[in-house]
């Protein structure tokens, strides 16, 4: 035994110390894209496109300027940071509300039906959205969605809700049945015993469904940049785009800077929700 | 006679109780059939009606219907659906290696760390908070022709022949997206092989290391086995990415030179959105979403998970 731990032990070191660099190796490829335009939105227009280039800003191209320009003089994107939020934080709202109603009657209650429902909505996480695009965008012509923070929420919630279902019922469905029994017996109704009682509990999994909806509805692409055509209506990565293709020329520096302060929030909030983030995922899909 | 009064009076109580309850569960189900009926059930049914149709948004006023007839005109007359089918291989297989080998790779190597795991975990996991068009535009300043980092490096270390235009030749630009999306979709399989390989018991290791397995020995006997159903998840998971692809051809080639980067997902917006052809463009996203079945199919036959190795 002492012997094959020794020797273990010895290869160790070696087997570690390369895995370490190759990781690391990895990592450095991996982080290098969002750094270097970090390090682009903090040089001068005349720093970033002088010939020949150079990888560091040169003496006295390190600034802020991009920072202080996108926040005081571009209003749209201002207009951008307002629609994304409020797009987003309502998303998650509405998700986590139907997805936990929905999660407690999938996971507590029987009903004739249950599984070949659930299948059916989970089932909608592999229809392709391009299915929904066109019928979406023609009814939201008729029913004057297009070009209102609604146009977007709507179709939102209904693509996260299979998720939050998935993740909500996999809550849900570990819950001992005798904490539902003893909250009706002292007293509780339903939706009482609902909400007081097993939403609490399943604080992780709501945290979980915030992240995965949260980060959805703040990249999300097709369908904003299909329903709001108007520039006052579109999102950081649809207004982002207008803008680069708006100036056309020398203003990475700039979209630079609109990029990191797009990302910056949530790189923050996935910082200190990782654990949900990560727990939400492998929840979501190893369970069902 | 009370008796039979108190029976009667509990019968219909629990009748009442029973209304109630079916009440209650009709309530909780609202808000998820509402949205998933408006908003997923009937436009699949819809684009699916739109699909038997000729329905020029800008001239018909209404759709005419035509049956299968315009499937049949897509997949045998429509050169662009072909070169899109054909692109979307071309985008497949190398996305498919890529995203699948890197995350696996990865996986197991952090599983091997020590210390650090949750540093590297950041920075794998982080580019699944970047919006893709951010990441298409990110690629595309990277990659850029003259300014470029990449270019740049490549003239200083005496490689000027290969400093090209990434996005701007049809030989390259289709490549340039799949490195784009891998970059951006790594992490989430990653997350699934770590929860695998989390999953393996270390008394299993332990056994194969006294029979005399090496590392290697380690990943192919023990670590390949048990993930089966993990990769199963991935593989699922990565083959309906790789014809997911919208926003990066969208934002950083439109899906040029020419044709070279025209996706099927670009293909159907062009339709819609620029010739207005609602017919035409739901004629592709079903075939579009016929394929993603198929493919979830076969690749479920193929890594069927074997429960019984799992212990």
């Amino acid at each position: 035994m002492a012997t094959v731990a020794r020797s273990n032990s010895n290869s160790f070191i070696n087997k570690n110390t390369i895995i370490l660099i190759l990781v690391i190796i990895f990592a450095a490829i991996f982080i290098f894209p969002p750094v270097w335009m970090l390090n682009t939105s903090l040089r001068t227009t005349q720093d970033l496109y002088k010939y020949p280039p150079t990888i560091l800003p040169g003496a006295g191209a390190l600034t802020l300027d991009n920072y202080v320009y996108v926040l005081t003089e571009m209003s749209g994107f201002v207009r951008y940071v307002t629609n994304s939020l409020v797009v987003t934080i309502s998303t998650v709202l509405i998700v986590l509300v139907a997805s936990a109603m929905g999660g407690y009657a999938f996971g507590m209650r029987k009903f004739p039906g249950q599984n070949i429902l659930f299948m059916a909505v989970v089932g909608v996480l592999t229809i392709p959205y391009i299915m929904y695009l066109i019928p979406i965008f023609l009814m939201e012509y008729t029913m004057g969605l297009r070009n209102t923070w609604l146009g977007l929420i709507f179709p939102y919630v209904a693509l996260n809700i299979p998720w939050g279902l998935l993740i909500m019922r996999g809550a849900f469905s570990t819950i001992p049945t005798d904490i539902r029994d003893a909250a009706i017996i002292d007293g509780c109704n339903e939706f009482q015993m609902w909400w007081r009682v097993l939403v609490p509990i399943n604080t992780p999994a709501l945290a979980a469904t915030t992240i995965i909806t949260f980060v959805f509805a703040w990249q999300e692409y097709m369908f904003a940049s299909t329903l709001m055509t108007k520039n006052e209506w579109q999102t950081l990565p649809v207004g982002i785009v207008w803008l680069r293709d708006e100036l056309q020329t020398l203003v990475m520096g700039r979209i630079g800077a609109t990029i990191v302060i797009s990302i910056l929030p949530v790189l923050i909030l996935f910082f200190i929700f990782r654990r949900f983030f990560v727990e939400g995922l492998s929840e979501g899909m190893l369970k069902g | 006679m009370s008796d039979a009064k108190q029976r009667k009076r509990s019968k219909r109580r629990a009748a009442r109780k029973r209304a109630a309850s079916r009440f209650n569960l009709f309530i909780f189900l609202l808000p998820t059939l509402l949205f998933v009926i408006i908003f997923i059930a009937f436009p699949v049914a819809f684009s699916g009606y739109l699909s038997l149709t000729q329905y020029n948004y800008a001239k018909d006023s209404a759709p005419t219907f035509i049956g299968l007839s315009g499937y049949w005109e897509r997949i045998v007359q429509d050169d662009f659906f072909q070169t899109a089918l054909l692109n979307q291989m071309k985008f497949a297989i190398p996305y498919f290696l890529i995203t699948f080998l890197v995350s696996l790779i990865v996986a197991i190597f952090i599983n091997e760390l020590r210390r650090g795991t949750q540093v590297f975990q950041i920075i794998f996991y982080m580019p699944m908070i970047i919006p893709l068009s951010l990441v298409g535009i990110t690629f595309a300043w990277i990659l850029a022709p003259d300014v470029g980092f990449v270019n740049h490096v490549l003239r200083s270390i005496g490689l000027k022949k290969l400093a090209v235009n990434w996005f701007g030749l049809p030989s390259t630009a289709l490549y340039s997206l799949v490195v784009a999306r891998s970059w951006k979709m790594t992490g989430f399989t990653l997350i699934i092989f770590l929860a695998g390989l989390q999953g393996i018991s270390r008394n299993l290791r332990d056994a194969a290391r006294v029979d005399g397995a090496n590392f290697f020995q380690e990943i192919t006997l023990v670590m390949i086995p048990n993930l089966k159903p993990y990769m199963l998840i991935s593989g699922i998971w990565i083959l309906i990415n790789s014809i997911k692809v919208y926003a990066l051809p969208a934002v950083v080639t439109q899906g040029g030179p020419g044709q070279a980067t025209l996706t099927l997902y670009l293909y159907s917006w062009k339709l819609a959105f620029e010739r207005l052809d609602m017919g035409d463009a739901s004629q592709v996203a079903y075939l579009t979403a016929a394929i993603i079945l198929i493919l979830t199919w076969v690749l479920n036959r193929i890594f069927r998970p074997e429960p019984a190795q799992r212990g």
